[in-house]
């Protein structure tokens, strides 16, 4: 069970949260200050934190170097009320992992924690399998099963990142910006159409689905059980 | 002490200094004029002298020095005839000055005045002249003369100068003292146009006059401030209507639903549409705080030199799916070679919101083109499409916040978009324009010298 470090002062985010961790089956520990999060992030041995850019005493990019610079590399998920771009940066330059502006839904979070502890292995493999689904990173060709699968470079980028990632959700947001890049997109179903796409070449018609949409979430592809 | 207000200020100051100075100068002026024309006159008198006295015949030379002598009631005249030898033979000098120049041009020397008792040693201008039979014709006058006039001329300036500072005070004094009442004047007009809400402008009648020129000035400022602030409040009132419609709908959804609401599917379903609407307010403010944080974005060290072929290229990537659901052919001609200096994250936005519009606006069977040209020494990115366009009275305000072409505020996306690019292109020192009417053309331009 992965140990969660919460730094957040506001209590009633705090709990919320935590809750929510809680239920999906996170170990959670809870910090209200900077200080107290330091401390705990050095003694508890966390797997990963989530930290609030505006905390009382050391503020969250302050801790996240300091540890950083105490070569502690556990992951870290800076949530910030403090949208600007060039805030994202310097929290992602400080040693942040992955940055999250506030309000988010907490489905969000969560599958962005889940990314976190879950980063793909650097591996010299030039093959992804997951299932019946394979993919040659050198030759950049797909296959289910016997069936081959001719894809857009677009839609093979974002198969690879899917594939590095099975069994995750995958929100929108994370797609957007991990496989296109983009911070700020119009609110639109872009993504939904680009999913569309590429699972109705993924999963033929005879076929069991392996990409899932989660309702208000993202998208799971997963192995046919 | 504190000094009255006009004496401090500068007007005043300067005006004082001003007087001083140019009474200093004229005074210099007088007498350097006077002195060098009287200068003048008394060489041309000494030359006149010299020449008449040895135009007479050698045995009248010393009855007529001694009657030029004696005609002088000034005891000014100086003359003396001297042998060849330099021996006195008549006249009151003592002796040739050493340091004159025989038969050479007016000059200032030293002489010594031989008078029955006395030997006095003065300043003089003199001429000498050696006389065909050998003898030397010295004439002379005291200079004094020109110190009387420089002492003169410092009397005048010690009388005058008390009298002309205290006139100059007096000027500046008043001067200052009608600036001072004009200043406040405006400083109560001002007052009174702020507490009037901006409506009023300052009185100007005379064009000339400075003080005019100055409220035309401010008048101009008060109308680009009065404007802004009508479109601050005007923003305020649009934010305001555009959160409360969503708020509203999420308020009535939740009351029905805890009365009506009888499973939990029921209610699930409630909550969903609440959060959805909130979502919808939360889209809202973060675009507004996008904006403001374009508005403010301050130096220019996030921009560095981008392709901008390959950023459109990937807009063009991510709205094909798109596009060809909607039949809408998405094409692309793009000039490989152009590099411009941008952030490239916000240039990115800006091109994405474009295509974005085009393609959501441009009906099935359209067509929306992406272009990137070099045109008359400016980049040129250019999106066009083939939808219904927008109306000449509605570009400007497309612009703005929060306004939709389409007045309905039912349709996809809020309206912030265009005005979001327009705040990014302007960050940027580029131009944005669009046209108006069907098949709408979007332009970024970028001078060269930004490229």
């Amino acid at each position: 069970m992965a140990k969660i470090l919460l730094i957040e002062d506001d209590s009633e985010t705090a709990d919320e949260v935590a809750a929510e961790l809680t239920e999906r089956g996170f170990e959670v520990e809870l910090a209200a200050s900077g200080i107290e999060g330091l401390d705990k992030a050095r003694s508890g041995k966390p797997d990963m934190m989530v930290v609030d850019r505006m905390l009382p005493g050391i503020d969250g990019l302050t801790i996240v170097e300091t540890l950083r610079g105490e070569q502690i590399r556990t992951p870290v998920l800076i949530l910030s009320a403090l949208g600007a771009v060039d805030d994202r940066v310097r929290g992602l330059r400080m040693g942040g992992d992955d940055y999250l502006t506030k309000p988010f839904a907490l489905i969000e979070l969560v599958a962005r924690i889940e990314a976190l502890l879950r980063r793909p292995i650097e591996t010299r493999e030039t093959k992804l399998r997951v299932g019946p689904l394979e993919l040659d990173l050198i030759e950049r060709t797909a296959r289910r099963g016997e069936r081959q699968i001719d894809l857009l470079p677009r839609e093979f980028r974002l198969l690879e990142y899917m594939m590095q990632r099975n069994d995750q959700l995958l929100t929108r947001a994370m797609l957007l910006e991990e496989v296109w890049n983009y911070k700020f997109v119009p609110a639109t179903n872009l993504v939904d159409v680009h999913m569309g796409r590429l699972r109705h070449k993924v999963d033929g018609p005879e076929d069991p689905p392996m990409i899932h949409n989660v309702r208000g979430a993202g998208f799971i592809l997963r192995a046919p059980s | 002490m504190r000094l009255p207000d006009f004496v401090r200020t500068t007007t005043f100051r300067w005006t004082a200094i001003a007087v001083a100075l140019s009474i200093l100068v004229f005074s210099a002026f007088v007498y350097w004029e006077a002195g060098s024309s009287m200068q003048a006159d008394m060489d041309d008198s000494i030359a006149e002298a010299a020449l008449a006295i040895a135009a007479v015949v050698p045995e009248r030379r010393i009855v007529t020095i001694e009657d030029r002598l004696a005609a002088d009631p000034r005891r000014i005249r100086l003359a003396g005839l001297f042998g060849a030898d330099g021996r006195r033979i008549a006249g009151n000098l003592g002796e040739i000055p050493p340091r004159l120049a025989i038969d050479g041009r007016v000059q200032a020397t030293q002489a010594i005045r031989m008078d029955a008792q006395t030997a006095e040693s003065m300043s003089v201008r003199a001429i000498g002249r050696r006389l065909p039979d050998g003898q030397v014709l010295v004439i002379a006058r005291h200079s004094g003369e020109l110190q009387e006039l420089a002492a003169a001329i410092g009397r005048a300036l010690l009388l005058g100068l008390p009298v002309a500072g205290g006139l100059s005070l007096a000027i500046g004094g008043l001067l200052s003292l009608r600036v001072q009442r004009r200043v406040d004047e405006l400083h109560a007009q001002v007052g009174h146009i702020v507490d009037a809400g901006l409506r009023e402008r300052l009185p100007t009648a005379n064009l000339d006059h400075p003080f005019d020129k100055l409220a035309i000035i401010a008048n101009s400022m008060l109308d680009e401030i009065e404007v802004l602030v009508t479109e601050m409040a005007e923003t305020g009132n649009e934010i305001a209507h555009d959160l409360r419609t969503p708020l509203t709908r999420v308020r009535v959804g939740l009351e029905r639903g805890r009365v009506n609401a009888t499973t939990a599917a029921d209610l699930q379903s409630v909550a969903d549409r609440a959060i959805a609407g909130v979502d919808e307010v939360l889209a809202i403010i973060t675009s507004l705080l996008r904006m403001r944080e374009i508005e403010h974005y301050g130096d220019r060290s996030g921009f560095c030199d981008v392709a901008l072929a390959g950023l459109m290229r990937e807009a063009c990537d991510l709205y094909e799916p798109m596009a060809e659901d909607k039949q809408v052919s998405l094409c692309a001609d793009l000039d490989d070679s152009i590099i411009v200096r941008c952030d490239s994250d916000l240039l990115r936005e800006a091109v994405i919101s474009l295509v974005d519009n085009a393609v959501k606006f441009t009906p099935a069977h359209g067509r929306v083109r992406l272009a990137l040209a070099r045109e008359a020494g400016n980049v040129v990115i250019r999106i066009s499409d083939t939808g219904p366009g927008i109306r000449a009275d509605d570009r400007e305000a497309v612009l703005r916040r929060f306004y939709r072409a389409d007045k309905s505020r039912q349709s996809v996306g809020v309206g912030l978009g265009l005005s979001l690019v327009a705040a990014i292109v302007k960050l940027h020192g580029f131009r944005l324009a669009l046209s108006t009417g069907p098949n709408c053309v979007a332009e970024i331009t970028c001078p060269m010298s930004e490229v």
